[in-house]
């Protein structure tokens, strides 16, 4: 317990008009750890990862990287100062090839410069399996090679936090091992990671910890068997409990 | 190999030299823009050959020619990569001709006047992107166009630039109107190749490509570190610029300078067509969509209203059939003449 915390959340609240996304949320991701995040729709993990990467700002409450406030930066400061996230429904740019939508990120993302960023992109094309790819318009891609392509973008920016949204959503059981193969080596490389999926199979095989939300609250926190074990996050889970019912859906 | 390393232009950031991975190497050209550079030197040579071939009026024309295609490959940079759909370039228009007419009042050369000028207008650009930049989408083209309607409306307020009805531009007395022409046509076609090499180059450095990613998706682009806002007001300066040269070229072809001319918005009406029947978001498209609308215009011109008439039809259909232009049906070949991508290329298929 006495690891170094890379990211930490202090009393984060947020809300949309009376939908609430974060109520006083507080937790910390260890540095080199892997963070799963649980919770059935409208818990708020995407709004979390919002607020976390820039995209929404907090209500009240503090992010801190390293005990530096994120809450007042850019999401292009925080990304260069080394957080950056996937998206669930991946977002490639559509008109460029899969080498030129990660050498951007290598450049801006990362800071690298002329032959620096290329090979940084080229790594990060053949960590992600994505090097028969290269020359493919991001567009044309199916689902899985897309997803392939948020995490290489992700990672071409040198990511110390690296937050992954439901990367594993949407994909085949073979696909899904796959990728959480692509993020055992990034983890094994140093990189922190935060993640949430809703394929509980692929987080607890990967994650040390993990965290349940709902309602914007913290449910429970801990060893990922321990925590999918507690009563409270199995009545959630198993949908029969009022927690779900009362669950606002299809926020983003 | 060699061949391929001196085909990469001087200016690149990303040097084609090998790759610390496996030997890969990052090639910019395509075979189609090899084989099409002899051939546009060729025109380029043509082109500024030209005043010793025809009379005049063909030059004169082709001055129309050049400041239509500066406006429409600048409002193509803007609107196509930077998501900035202006309505309002005329306001820089009409800055560079008044800035071009002040300075010849104060005893400049018209001709020496025209950087001045453009870059006045680069500098007046600064203020006003504070304020637009503060709209988005539709605001921000309302808000473009009102903008070149207060500059109209401030400059007819001073008599010394000929008020309402305009004035004659002074200074030009000097030169033979042959020589004078073929002066204009040559400033003309410089400009032109100017805006035309400015925009390839940048579209090809790391501004370029994060601006690319901007074009396609301007959050993902922040989430991958990219500040759109600082690429966005870089391309607004410079869109300035050129709108503000072309400003400059347009009073010394016309030999006078009036409001509703120059700050008219059926200038931006015209950008956007050439940009649009093109092909936006590519280099090729603007010059593409300029040919089309002026062989339509020059042929056409006698027609009146049929010409206003046919030139909206054709925007329809293209918006219906090829949202990316005329250059978008090219690029379904394959064919690239401005490449500003990237190819890796592996060691054991560099023959390609």
């Amino acid at each position: 317990m006495t690891t170094e915390r890379l990211l930490e959340l202090d009393a984060v609240s947020k809300r949309f008009g009376r939908v609430v996304v974060a109520d006083g949320l507080s937790f910390g991701v260890r540095q080199g750890e892997t963070l799963g995040i649980v919770g059935p729709n409208g818990a708020g993990k995407t709004s979390l990862f919002g607020m976390i990467s820039g995209d929404l700002r907090v209500d009240t409450g503090d992010i801190r990287l390293s005990g530096t406030s994120l809450t007042s930066l850019s999401t292009a400061r925080r990304v260069r100062s080394g957080v950056v996230r996937t998206h669930q429904v991946p977002r490639p740019f559509t008109g460029m090839t899969v080498f030129e939508n990660v050498l951007v990120a290598a450049q801006q993302g990362g800071g690298l410069r002329a032959s620096h960023a290329v090979d940084r992109t080229l790594e990060v094309i053949e960590e992600t399996g994505l090097a028969e790819h290269a020359n493919v318009v991001s567009g044309r891609l199916g689902l899985l090679s897309r997803k392939r392509l948020e995490v290489a973008r992700a990672l071409a920016c040198g990511p110390r936090l690296l937050l992954l949204d439901e990367v594993a959503g949407g994909l085949t059981d073979p696909e899904v091992d796959t990728l959480v193969s692509i993020v055992r080596g990034v983890n094994a490389r140093g990189v922190t990671v935060l993640w949430i999926e809703h394929v509980v199979r692929a987080l607890v095989s990967t994650v040390d910890r993990l965290v349940c939300l709902a309602l914007g609250s913290l449910v429970a926190e801990g060893k990922p068997s321990e925590v999918l074990a507690r009563p409270e996050v199995k009545q959630i889970f198993l949908g029969t409990g009022a927690a779900v019912d009362e669950a606002p859906g299809g926020l983003p | 190999m060699t061949e391929m390393a001196t085909r990469e232009g001087a200016a690149d950031e990303s040097p084609a030299a090998p790759s610390q991975v496996s030997g890969v190497r990052i090639r910019r050209s395509t075979r189609s823009s090899r084989l099409a550079i002899a051939p546009a030197l060729i025109v380029l040579a043509v082109l500024a050959y030209l005043p010793f071939l025809f009379a005049q009026d063909t030059t004169n024309t082709m001055v129309n020619f050049f400041i239509l295609l500066v406006l429409g490959m600048t409002w193509n940079v803007l609107a196509g990569y930077a998501g900035l759909v202006s309505v309002g370039q005329q306001a820089f228009l009409g800055a560079g001709a008044y800035s071009v007419l002040w300075l010849a009042q104060q005893g400049m050369d018209p001709l020496a006047a025209l950087p001045v000028a453009a870059v006045f207008c680069g500098v007046v650009a600064i203020p006003v992107s504070w304020l637009v930049f503060r709209l988005r989408g539709g605001y921000f083209a309302i808000g473009t166009w009102a903008v070149a309607e207060v500059f109209a409306l401030v400059t007819i307020r001073s008599s010394a630039l000929g008020g309402g009805t305009g004035t004659n531009l002074p200074g030009l007395d000097g030169y033979d109107p042959v020589t004078l022409g073929a002066l204009t046509y040559w400033a003309a076609l410089a400009i032109a190749v100017l805006t035309l090499l400015g925009s390839y180059l940048m579209l090809r450095s790391r501004v370029g490509l994060a601006l690319t990613a901007v074009r396609d998706d301007d959050h993902a682009a922040e989430g991958v570190g990219v500040r759109p806002a600082g690429a966005k007001r870089v391309v607004y300066l410079l869109a300035a610029i050129g709108a503000g040269a072309a400003g400059g070229v347009l009073a010394i072809s016309q030999l006078n300078v009036q409001a509703d001319n120059v700050y008219g918005v059926q200038w931006a009406a015209y950008m956007i067509f050439v940009v649009l029947i093109g092909g936006i978001g590519t280099l090729e498209g603007p010059i593409i969509g300029t040919i089309v609308f002026f062989i339509l215009q020059q042929t056409l011109a006698s027609h009146g209203a049929w010409y206003l008439i046919l030139v909206g039809l054709v925007a329809v259909v293209m918006a219906l059939w090829s949202p990316r232009g005329l250059w978008g049906i090219a690029e379904r070949f394959g064919v690239h003449l401005f490449p500003v991508g990237y190819r890796v290329v592996h060691p054991e298929e560099s023959q390609s």
